[in-house]
C-alpha cells in the first residue's frame, strides 16, 4: 500500500501491452462490482425510512435539527445533520447487533472496558479474604468506632428537614464518612462498561460478620420474643455486575451473608434479598455511579421483607414516580473516573399513595424532638445528592406515623442502604422508626421498649455487616 | 466532516463522485471539486472557511508577484511577507492561548488568555501554502495563474484537514490536465476502503483500550499495564493517521490526483532517523526541505537546524509542552545517531537496533499522549518501574492480562498489518504473476474490499463520534 520497495525483475517475455489491457479490463470489472455496492447502500440509507428509537440503547434517536443562523455559524446545525444521518440509520438496532457479532467473531472485545481504582488484592481462600479485608477482630476496631461515634456526636447537627441549606453543607462530610467506613470491607473499585454505560463497582473483601451476628443475637436476648427481629443484608452491585474475569478480586457477598444468617438465633428471621435482587438484575436495581441500590432495588427488598413480616404491601404501580436527571453519585467521585463522571444517570424514586396521610417526625440522635417535616425532600444539588432524598440523610432518628391501623410498629436499624426502604412500608405498618446505627446516642433496647416496637429490622449492606459499622450495634445496645 | 462517518461516505462522497464523473471537462470537474471541498470544510468550520479562501487568495497573489519580480529582491520580500502572514494565522489561531499562558506563568502577569477555536486543518493548509510560496521563490514550480485552480490545490478535500501535506509540484500538472482511468478509480477506491478499515476496524477499537488504560488517572497503573497501554497507543496512532492518509491518497487517485505516500511502514525501522523517513513523510520532508537545508539566520548550521527542526516538528503537533518535548526527544536521538554515523549504525546487530528504535518510539508516543505534564511524570514513573517502589504499584495486573487475551487477535492483526505484508501480496498478484494470477488477485481484492466496506459501514452505525487524531493538529 505504501512506497513500493525494490522488487525482483519481471519474468522474461513479459507482455506489458497485454498486461495493461488486462489491468484495464479487470479494473472495469472491479468497478462493476464496487459501484453497485456503494451506490445501492447510499440509496438504501437515503430512501428507506429512518429509525426513530433504539430499543438496545433505550433512547430516542437524533432528530433533524431546525435551522437557525446562530446554530449554523456555530457549526451546531451541520453537526446535528451529520448526527441525525448517522444516528437514524434504517434498522439501526439490527446493524448494531451485527456490529457486535462481527467484533465477537473476530476476537475484538474492547466493549467490555474495565478500569481498577486502587490496588485490589486477589482473594482466594478464607485466610486471604481476611487479609484482603484488612479486618482485625477485637477491641481496636470497637475503640476506633466508638471514637468516631464520639466525634460525630460533637458535630451532630440534626436540623429540621425543611432547612435544606444546612443539610447540603453536611453532604460532603457524609460522603467521606461513608467512604472511610466502606473502605474496611472494600477491596478497591472497578469501573466497567456494559451496554454502552459505565458502572462503578466496589470489590468486596469479605469478612466474618462476627460482630453483627453477636449484636443481633444479643438484641434478641435483650428483647425476647415480644419483638420480632429480621436481618436483611443486601449486597452491593458487584455481586451481580462484576465480569467473571475479575472475580478473584471479589469475595462472594451471597456466601458471606448466608454464613452470617446461619449463625443468627433461629428466632431471628433472615430476609434473603440477594437471590431476589439477582432475579431482577436486568432491571436498574443498582445505581451505576453511586454505591447504593436504586429505589427500585430497595422496592424488591422491601417486598421480600413485607412477605416475611406478613404485612400488606402495595404494588409499585400505585406509587408516584419522580425522576432526578443527570445524577452522578459517590462512586464517580471516589473513582475520579472521567468516563463514569460523564455518564450520568436518572435517579427515580417512588412516593406512596398515602404519603399525604402520613406524618414524619424528626428527632436528634439523642431522641429530642426537632419537629415534623417531609420524608422525601430535595437536599442541595439533587444531581449529586439524590440519595439524600430519603429523610435528607442519616444523622437523625425518624418516626413516621401512617394511616395504617394494624398495631404493628416497625423499627429499621440501618446504614444508608436502609434509607430507601421505609417509603415502601407506609402502607404496611402503623408506625415506622428509622435509626442509623452510626448516629444514635441513647440505649436502643430501652428506646425499642419505650416506643412499643413490634418488628425490628436490621437493614445493613453486606459491607457494613462485616465492617466497622457492625461494631456500633453493640455500642447502641449497651450504652 | 469525518471520513469515517456514514454521512461522509454515503451522502457527501456519493454525491460528489456522481457529480464529478457526470462532468466531462476538466474545468467543470475542478468546479465540482472546489465546491465540494468548500462545502466539506464549511460543514465543520462555517466561519473559518473564509480564512481558507483568504489564505488561498493571499498566497496565490503573492506567488504571482514573486514570479513577476523573480530577478529582484522584491520577490524575497514578498515571499517573506506571505510566509509571515501564513505563520501569523497559524500563531493567532493555534498558539496564541499557549503563548499567553506561558507569559502569564513566567512573569506572573494576568494577560487575558485568548479563547480562539482553532480552524480544523490550519496546520496542514498553511504548510501547503508555505511550500508553494518557497517553491515559486526557488523557481521549482511556476506560479498558478488561475485563482480557482490554486484554491483547488489548497482546499482539495481528501487532504485538506489531516494531510498529507501535498506539494504543489506533485499535482501541478494534474490540476489542469488529468484523467481518472478505470485502474485509478478502482485502485483508489480499494486504497480508500483499506484506509477506512484501518480506522474503523483497527484504530477505533485500539483506542477503546488506550482510553481504558490512560483515560483517567494513571497513578496506580501497573508497570506492565503502562507498557501495554503505550504500545497499543503507538499502534493506534499509526492506524488512525496512516488510515486517514490511505483514504486521502485513495480518494485523490479516484479524482485523478497522485499524491505522494505519507507512511512507509515506520515500525520496521532500525533507527530513529529511519523512522522519520517512514512516518508522516510529508511533514518530515517539509521540514527537511524548507527548514533544515534552508540557511536560517545566515549559513546553514547542521546541529542548530536539527534541533530547530525537531522543536518545530513538536510545536507543529500542538500548542502544548509535551509536543515540544516529544519533538526534542526525537531530535536528541537523531543527533546521537548523527554523531555515531550511518555506517557504524548499519553494523550494529539488527535485533538490538530494532529493540532500541521500538523502545524509543513507543516511549515517545507516551510523551505524545500525555498533554497533562503531571500525568506525563506519572507515566515515566510507571514505565520505568520507579512507581513500583515509590508508590507500591503492581508489576502486572489482571486487567492488562484480560485485555491482552480478549483482544489478542486484534493486536496480532494490527502488528502484522503494520509490517509490509500487504505490498508483498499485492506484488505477487499484480506484478509477479501472469494475467490469470492478476485477474484472480484483482477480483479477490475487489470482493474483499466490498466486504470490508460493508463491515466498516456496520461498525460506523455504532461510531457516532470518532474523529481522526490528526484533526486537532
Amino acid at each position: 500500500m505504501e512506497n513500493k520497495r525494490k522488487q525482483p525483475p519481471r519474468k522474461k517475455g513479459f507482455n506489458y501491452m497485454k498486461k495493461r489491457n488486462v489491468e484495464h479490463g479487470f479494473s472495469v470489472i472491479s468497478l462493476m462490482i464496487m459501484i453497485p455496492v456503494f451506490f445501492l447502500t447510499a440509496i438504501f440509507l437515503l430512501v428507506v425510512p429512518r429509525s426513530e428509537k433504539s430499543n438496545i440503547e433505550k433512547r430516542n434517536l437524533a432528530k433533524f435539527p431546525s435551522f437557525s443562523f446562530q446554530d449554523y455559524f456555530s457549526g451546531t446545525y451541520t453537526a446535528k445533520i451529520t448526527e441525525y444521518y448517522d444516528d437514524t440509520v434504517p434498522d439501526r438496532d439490527n446493524f448494531k447487533n451485527m456490529g457486535y457479532g462481527f467484533k465477537s467473531v473476530f476476537g475484538i472485545h474492547t466493549e467490555e472496558e474495565v478500569r481498577i481504582v486502587g490496588k485490589p488484592v486477589a482473594v482466594v481462600n478464607d485466610t486471604d479474604k481476611d487479609k484482603a479485608n484488612g479486618k482485625t477482630e477485637g477491641s481496636d476496631k470497637t475503640e476506633n468506632k466508638t471514637d468516631k461515634k464520639t466525634d460525630n456526636k460533637t458535630e451532630n447537627k440534626t436540623d429540621n428537614k425543611n432547612n435544606e441549606t444546612s443539610k447540603s453543607e453536611e453532604t460532603g462530610n457524609k460522603v467521606n464518612t461513608e467512604k472511610d467506613e466502606y473502605k474496611e470491607a472494600s477491596n478497591g473499585l472497578i469501573v466497567v462498561k456494559h451496554d454502552g454505560h459505565y458502572r462503578g463497582l466496589e470489590l468486596f473483601g469479605g469478612g466474618s460478620g462476627d460482630s453483627y451476628v453477636a449484636a443481633l443475637n444479643s438484641f434478641h436476648s435483650d428483647l425476647g420474643d415480644s419483638v420480632k427481629i429480621y436481618s436483611m443484608t443486601p449486597s452491593t452491585a458487584s455481586e451481580y455486575y462484576l465480569p467473571d474475569a475479575y472475580s478473584q478480586y471479589n469475595v462472594s457477598q451471597k456466601e458471606t451473608v448466608e454464613s452470617i444468617a446461619s449463625r443468627l438465633d433461629s428466632a431471628i428471621s433472615f430476609v434473603d434479598v440477594i437471590p431476589v435482587l439477582e432475579g431482577h438484575s436486568n432491571e436498574e436495581i443498582y445505581l451505576r455511579t453511586d454505591h447504593h441500590w436504586t429505589p427500585l432495588g430497595a422496592y424488591y427488598a422491601a417486598q421480600t421483607f413485607a412477605k416475611a413480616a406478613g404485612v400488606e404491601f402495595k404494588d409499585i404501580s400505585t406509587y408516584k414516580k419522580v425522576d432526578i436527571e443527570n445524577f452522578s453519585g459517590t462512586l464517580a467521585a471516589w473513582a475520579e473516573d472521567a468516563n463514569l463522571t460523564a455518564d450520568t444517570e436518572t435517579f427515580s424514586y417512588y412516593i406512596p399513595s398515602n404519603y399525604e396521610k402520613c406524618t414524619t417526625y424528626y428527632f436528634d440522635t439523642a431522641c429530642n424532638d426537632t419537629g415534623s417535616g417531609n420524608f422525601f425532600c430535595q437536599v442541595g444539588s439533587p444531581e449529586y445528592n439524590a440519595y439524600l432524598t430519603f429523610m435528607g440523610g442519616d444523622e437523625q432518628v425518624v418516626k413516621v406515623k401512617t394511616d395504617v391501623k394494624n398495631g404493628r410498629k416497625l423499627m429499621i436499624v440501618k446504614d444508608s442502604y436502609g434509607n430507601a426502604l421505609p417509603g415502601y412500608l407506609f402502607g404496611s405498618f402503623e408506625e415506622i422508626y428509622v435509626v442509623d446505627m452510626r448516629y444514635f446516642d441513647n440505649n436502643l433496647v430501652q428506646y425499642i421498649k419505650d416506643e412499643g416496637v413490634t418488628d425490628l429490622l436490621f437493614a445493613m449492606v453486606s459491607f457494613s455487616a462485616v465492617g466497622g459499622n457492625a461494631d456500633n450495634l453493640d455500642v447502641i445496645r449497651t450504652q | 466532516m469525518v471520513f469515517s462517518s456514514l454521512f461522509f461516505v454515503y451522502f457527501f462522497l456519493a454525491i460528489t463522485l456522481a457529480a464529478y464523473f457526470f462532468c466531462k471537462t476538466i474545468r467543470s470537474k475542478n468546479i465540482v471539486l472546489v465546491i465540494a471541498s468548500l462545502v466539506f470544510y464549511a460543514w465543520g468550520e462555517p466561519i473559518w472557511v473564509g480564512l481558507l479562501v483568504l489564505s488561498a487568495f493571499i498566497n496565490w497573489k503573492a506567488a504571482l508577484l514573486i514570479q513577476k519580480y523573480k530577478k529582484v529582491k522584491a520577490a524575497t520580500f514578498i515571499a517573506g511577507l506571505a510566509i509571515v502572514i501564513d505563520l501569523a494565522f497559524l500563531i493567532i489561531f493555534k498558539y496564541s492561548g499557549f503563548i499567553v499562558e506561558n507569559i502569564n506563568g513566567l512573569f506572573h502577569s494576568s494577560i487575558p488568555v485568548p479563547q480562539i477555536t482553532m480552524p480544523i486543518g490550519i496546520s496542514f493548509f498553511t504548510f501547503q501554502a508555505i511550500s508553494y510560496i518557497l517553491d515559486v521563490l526557488w523557481e521549482t514550480v511556476p506560479a498558478q495563474k488561475k485563482y480557482g485552480r490554486f484554491l483547488l490545490y489548497l482546499s482539495l478535500f481528501p487532504q485538506l484537514i489531516a494531510g498529507p501535506i501535498v506539494r504543489y509540484s506533485v499535482i501541478e500538472k494534474e490540476i489542469s490536465n488529468r484523467k481518472s482511468t478505470p485502474v485509478d478509480i478502482s485502485e483508489g477506491a480499494m486504497r480508500a476502503i483499506i484506509g477506512l478499515s484501518k480506522k474503523v476496524i483497527v484504530a477505533n477499537n485500539l483506542y477503546v483500550i488506550v482510553e481504558q488504560f490512560f483515560g483517567s488517572d494513571i497513578t496506580n497503573l501497573s508497570f506492565l499495564g503502562t507498557w501495554y497501554g503505550v504500545i497499543i497507543y503507538s499502534l493506534y496512532v499509526y492506524f488512525d493517521f496512516s488510515g486517514y492518509s490511505d483514504i486521502a491518497i485513495g480518494l485523490g487517485r479516484m479524482f485523478g490526483f497522485h499524491f505522494n505516500e505519507n507512511f512507509n511502514y515506520p515500525f520496521i525501522c532500525k533507527t530513529i532517523s529511519e523512522f522519520w523517513q517512514r512516518w508522516h513523510i510529508s511533514l518530515s520532508s517539509f521540514f527537511r526541505d524548507y527548514l533544515f537545508y534552508a540557511p536560517i539566520f545566515g549559513r546553514p548550521r547542521k546541529y542548530f537546524n536539527l534541533f530547530l527542526v525537531w522543536f518545530c516538528t513538536g510545536m507543529w503537533h500542538g500548542a502544548s509542552w509535551n509536543f515540544i518535548f516529544w519533538g526534542l526527544y526525537f531530535g536528541i536521538f537523531i543527533f546521537i545517531e548523527t554523531l555515531i554515523g550511518k555506517k557504524k549504525l548499519k553494523k550494529w546487530n539488527k535485533i538490538w537496533t530494532h529493540v532500541y528504535s521500538k523502545l524509543i518510539i513507543v516511549i515517545g508516543f507516551g510523551i505524545f499522549y500525555f498533554t497533562d505534564l503531571s500525568q506525563l511524570g506519572r507515566f515515566f514513573l510507571n514505565i520505568s518501574g520507579i512507581s513500583m517502589i515509590s508508590n507500591g504499584n503492581a508489576f502486572g495486573d489482571l486487567i492488562t492480562w484480560n485485555s491482552l487475551v480478549n483482544n489478542l487477535f486484534l493486536i496480532i492483526f494490527a502488528i502484522l498489518v503494520s509490517m509490509p505484508i500487504l505490498p508483498k501480496i499485492k506484488y505477487f498478484f499484480y506484478e509477479w504473476g501472469n494475467n490469470t494470477v492478476y485477474a484472480f488477485g484483482k477480483v479477490a481484492g475487489t470482493v474483499i474490499c466490498c466486504a470490508l466496506l460493508i463491515i466498516c459501514s456496520i461498525l460506523m452505525v455504532d461510531n457516532t463520534n470518532n474523529p481522526f487524531l490528526y484533526f486537532r493538529f
